[in-house]
């Protein structure tokens, strides 16, 4: 690559702009798909009454999306991520419904504390680092004498963009509530933005983690399955991308894992999460843009044009998704126990794809589009991701292209019977429900408990210093009065005595002045 | 007098023969007392810069007159002084401009502009203070004079403030008078200088050395808003905007983080203060003085109150950077003394504004008001976001440099404090600007004296908005441009290098 870089060398810490493999892949992600949702706005959006709030907000989210990509230097690059983050919350509530204001409450509470880990993992890093620039930040994190504690805050802190688990809940309620072409971008690009912290800060490549890796993994694993038993459990479809999201984000944190348990495993897991990323970013995106346009007459062509980016989803051969997850197994050399459970993630996976499906085709969504422009914009988005198994990407030097095998069908194919099988079955299994956030229910109840707490211990904490205060006032006082009046009594005492004795004491102050 | 010694004296003069004369000068004489009020802030701030050039360029400004054998009266540009003069220069000019429209048609203003001016001047003379006497002289003579402005409005409320503001400083004047006696005491003269004075002291003085300290920082802790010394600040809010501004942003309290560096370096020497253990116990009551002040912001509802627990934590950034061993903490502390002041001092004239224009005090009623008042809820916005510490604002920068420091000097239990701190910011900042930008108003707005006097379509008085704007915008552009040499953070740097270097 070239390292042809723009300097201001006078802006915030010293600005740097540029582009590597990686970043090329995340700009072109992060161009495409903000584009077309973009089109896709002006369109759903024509008749909606704070249009102009909405693209404000739009385009400042985008600005702070494409910034972040184009950063070399971690002020610039945490600069950008914040305007991100603040300016998604205009997008997360732009209906004002409560359902959108509760979902915005529960972004900007993990938002905030998510800025304020990661900031502290960047700090610490940045601390054991010679410059500002993004490769020199990633030696210091893994140069830093507090290496755990920098990896634990930036996997949490860019985990909450990242949908990570246990700081996934956000998702779930607000790709749902925002309007839709937010909702793709959301899903699609900005959720990346947490992936593409991880692969610039994290010690990949650097050190030897494999605590760390394998914990990385698991959680991965973990978020892939959890994900998709939680989602298929929605009645929204819209919910059930996002779910979908969490468990697909969850399997690129595997990979990462493996770069960060060896550190000669790094270069391809950051290859095949680029990758990855761009995969999903252009098929959620499809899916998300799909989910607004408005049922036409043409049923049969529609339901082509959201399967397709669904299977992709799920891994066909011949799809991105089948290249995809080769490139992640393929990185996977170094933690092959988990090579063999991404399949059963692929099932999982079909299984999201086909209740969405089904409920795109049975209800729809509450607001749908007819716009011809939103029409294009979606079917050049599903265009995107069905060209993207035949696009090129030389820079990022994937494994070459894989034959179709079973090994890619099977999941897909199990997948889809379990979900006619649960479908036909009827009865209990079926009609499950998880309510949206899934663990934020209980979570929500402890927190309100704890906001209470928290501004009655302020409150306390006030009368406690009051009421000190007043105490202290009131001895000082009682003290002042006594005083007083000894000196009431002591001057009585020598007036009684007689001027005789006041002259007395005159004289001999007056000789102790000599 | 060469202009090496008279430069310092000229600018201490501007605000100085300014008070005399707005004293002298009838009380209806609106207009000359204006333009004599704008023309000596606006004169101050071409000397200031005037004497930046030269400071930059290694002229040392020095006027030394001998008061008493071994006292003498000095007032010096060094660095640290000219970091403070210039903030005050710069936020007196426009802290005039929005009191003149803030006090248009009330009275006493005679007295409130001359106290005003005599205000300015203390704390001039205790930037350029050049040794501690004269340091002490200066932070006696700000008391006084602050204690008017804050009663002026004379009600009950305001007498009790003036009360309890009057009963702290003057208590914690007499802590840092002591300690200063006993200091001269033990030493020849104690000026002012890099790396510090006290540690030419045997060891046999250094228990008489920690407890001078003691007494020190207990009386610059008053001004400075140190938990527990802090409980007069919110009280001391009931003062007119532009007063309760200029006390948190560079006056009074800066007045007590000032002198706190000023003794860390410039008496004891930070090297020195480390050797003798007193860093770390400062630290722990700022550190604990930024949480409390942060939590107790949390529960108010009337704005200037939440706006002075914000104050109360902020500060301590300052002596919390200045007791991280190390230049990086350094900056981050003294960086924090114009920082701070730019973005707090825009605070309270927007909280000013609200009050005077839609006669807005408290937090639950500011739903909506954002389009109501767009261009102070604008700039509201932007110093509330540099107070939680997002980039590319001015708090990002301090934060940015307390959190390296801290963690290149070990201290990593600050850098935990300070990501508490702004996660506390949020939750007091925050749900303002939510309300303001994105709540529907719950009535109709009572428009007040200041939106009659609002020309054409502006939202108020342009007199309180054109001062809002501009510190908001010194609050980016301190930190959108920190890197550029001119900057704050410029300026710190070349600090911090020259505390370390000695």
């Amino acid at each position: 690559m070239t390292p042809e870089m723009l300097v201001l060398p006078w802006a915030l810490l010293g600005m740097r702009f540029g582009l590597d493999a990686v970043t090329q892949v995340f700009l072109g992600l992060t161009l495409v798909l903000w584009a077309l949702a973009g089109v896709y706005a002006m369109g759903y959006l024509s008749a909606d009454p704070r249009r102009r709030s909405f693209m404000l907000f739009f385009a400042l989210t985008f600005s702070g999306n494409l910034g972040l990509v184009l950063a070399r230097d971690v002020a610039s690059f945490y600069l950008f991520f914040a305007l991100m983050t603040f300016a998604a919350y205009g997008l997360v509530i732009h209906t004002r419904e409560p359902a959108a204001l509760r979902a915005g409450r529960v972004y900007i509470a993990l938002a905030v504390l998510g800025e304020a880990l990661l900031l502290a993992g960047l700090m610490l890093a940045a601390s054991s680092a010679p410059t500002l620039e993004i490769a020199d930040v990633r030696a210091g994190a893994a140069a830093s004498p507090q290496r755990g504690a920098v990896v634990a805050l930036l996997l949490a802190g860019f985990g909450v963009k990242a949908g990570a688990l246990g700081v996934h809940m956000w998702l779930p309620l607000a790709h749902p509530v925002a309007p839709t072409p937010a909702s793709a971008v959301l899903s699609g690009a900005m959720i990346k933005a947490g992936l593409l912290g991880w692969l610039h800060f994290l010690p990949l490549g650097e050190s030897a983690l494999p605590g760390w890796g394998i914990a990385l993994a698991a959680a991965g694993l973990a978020a892939a399955f959890y994900a998709a038993l939680a989602g298929v459990m929605q009645d929204d479809a819209k919910t059930v991308l996002a779910y979908s999201s969490i468990s697909q984000m969850g399997i690129i944190t595997v990979a990462l894992g493996a770069g960060l348990a060896v550190p000669g495993a790094a270069a391809p897991a950051i290859a095949a999460a680029a990758f990855y990323a761009l995969h999903h970013g252009l098929a959620k995106g499809a899916l998300f843009l799909g989910v607004g346009i408005a049922p036409a007459v043409r049923q049969p062509a529609r339901f082509a044009a959201l399967l397709l980016p669904a299977l992709a989803l799920a891994g066909m051969p011949q799809s991105s998704g089948a290249l995809a997850k080769y490139a992640l197994k393929s990185s996977l050399s170094e933690l092959a126990w988990a090579a063999p459970l991404l399949p059963f993630a692929a099932v999982g996976t079909t299984l999201l794809m086909a209740r969405f499906l089904f409920l795109v085709q049975a209800g729809g969504a509450k607001h749908a589009t007819r716009s011809r422009r939103a029409l294009v914009a979606w079917l050049a988005c599903v265009a995107a991701s069905v060209a993207l198994a035949w696009l090129p990407l030389r820079a990022l030097e994937l494994p070459a292209a894989v034959e179709p095998s079973w090994s890619d069908a099977w999941p897909i194919l199990l997948g889809a019977a379990l979900s006619v099988a649960v479908a036909s079955a009827g009865g209990g299994l079926g009609r499950l429900r998880v309510p949206p956030g899934d663990v934020l229910v209980p979570l929500m109840a402890a927190a309100t408990g704890s906001h209470r707490g928290a501004h009655a211990l302020g409150a306390r904490l006030g009368t406690v210093a009051r009421r000190g205060f007043a105490r202290l006032q009131a001895r000082w006082r009682e003290g002042v009065k006594r005083l007083r009046s000894a000196c009431d009594a002591g001057e009585a005492r020598l007036r009684a005595a007689g001027s005789a004795a006041a002259l007395l004491v005159i004289a001999v102050v007056f000789l102790f002045l000599q | 007098l060469s202009w090496s010694a008279a430069a310092p004296l000229a600018v201490l003069a501007t605000s100085l023969v300014t008070a005399l004369a707005i004293f002298l000068l009838a009380e209806e004489r609106h207009g000359l007392r204006t333009a004599l009020n704008l023309g000596g802030a606006a004169l101050k701030l071409l000397l200031v810069i005037a004497m930046l050039w030269g400071v930059y360029h290694g002229t040392d400004y020095e006027l030394r007159y001998p008061l008493l054998a071994g006292v003498d009266f000095v007032l010096r540009s060094d660095l640290l002084s000219m970091l403070f003069v210039t903030l005050s220069a710069l936020l007196w000019l426009f802290t005039t401009l929005y009191a003149v429209g803030y006090l248009e048609g009330s009275p006493h203003r005679s007295r409130f502009f001359g106290f005003f001016s005599l205000c300015v001047a203390s704390t001039v003379g205790i930037a350029l203070a050049g040794n501690l006497i004269t340091f002490v002289f200066f932070y006696e003579m700000l008391t006084l004079s602050t204690y008017p402005l804050v009663v002026h409005r004379g009600t009950p409320k305001a007498l009790y403030a003036g009360k309890v503001y009057l009963a702290y400083t003057l208590g914690g004047g007499t802590l840092v008078l002591a300690g200063t006696a006993w200091l001269y005491g033990l030493l020849p003269s104690v000026d002012f200088s890099h790396g510090g004075v006290a540690s030419a002291l045997a060891a046999e003085h250094h228990a008489a050395l920690i407890a001078i300290f003691v007494l020190l920082i207990a009386g610059l802790g008053v001004k400075a808003g140190l938990v527990p010394l802090h409980t007069w600040l919110p009280i001391a809010m009931v003062a007119p905007a532009p007063v309760s501004a200029l006390l948190h942003a560079v006056a009074v309290v800066k007045a007590g983080a000032f002198g706190i560096v000023r003794v860390l370096y410039d008496v004891y020497g930070i090297e020195f203060s480390a050797a003798l253990g007193l860093l770390g116990p400062l630290a722990g009551i700022a550190a604990f003085t930024i949480l409390y002040g942060s939590v107790r912001a949390l529960a108010q509802d009337e704005l200037k109150r939440r706006l002075a627990f914000s104050t109360v934590s902020q500060v301590s950034y300052i002596v919390l950077g200045a007791c991280v061993l190390g230049p990086l903490g350094t900056i981050g502390g003294v960086v924090h003394l114009v920082h701070q002041g730019i973005m707090k001092i825009t605070l309270f004239f927007c909280a000013g504004n609200l009050a005077e224009t839609l006669g807005l005090h408290h937090v639950s009623r500011l739903d909506g008001v954002g389009r109501r008042m767009p261009w102070t809820m604008a700039a509201f916005t932007a110093a509330a976001l540099g107070m939680i510490g997002v980039p590319p604002l001015a708090g990002f920068v301090t934060k940015w440099y307390l959190g390296i420091g801290a963690a290149a000097a070990g201290m990593y239990w600050v850098v935990a404090v300070l990501m508490a701190s702004s996660v506390l910011n949020a939750a007091y900042f925050l749900p303002i600007v939510y309300a303001a930008w994105f709540k529907p108003p719950r009535e109709p707005w009572k428009e007040n004296k200041a939106a009659a006097r609002a020309p054409g379509r502006l939202e108020t008085d342009w007199r309180l908005l054109v001062p809002a704007l501009a510190t908001a915008a010194f609050s980016i552009g301190a930190g959108a441009l920190a890197a550029a040499e001119f900057s704050p953070l410029g300026w710190a740097k070349l600090f911090a290098i020259q505390a370390y270097l000695q």
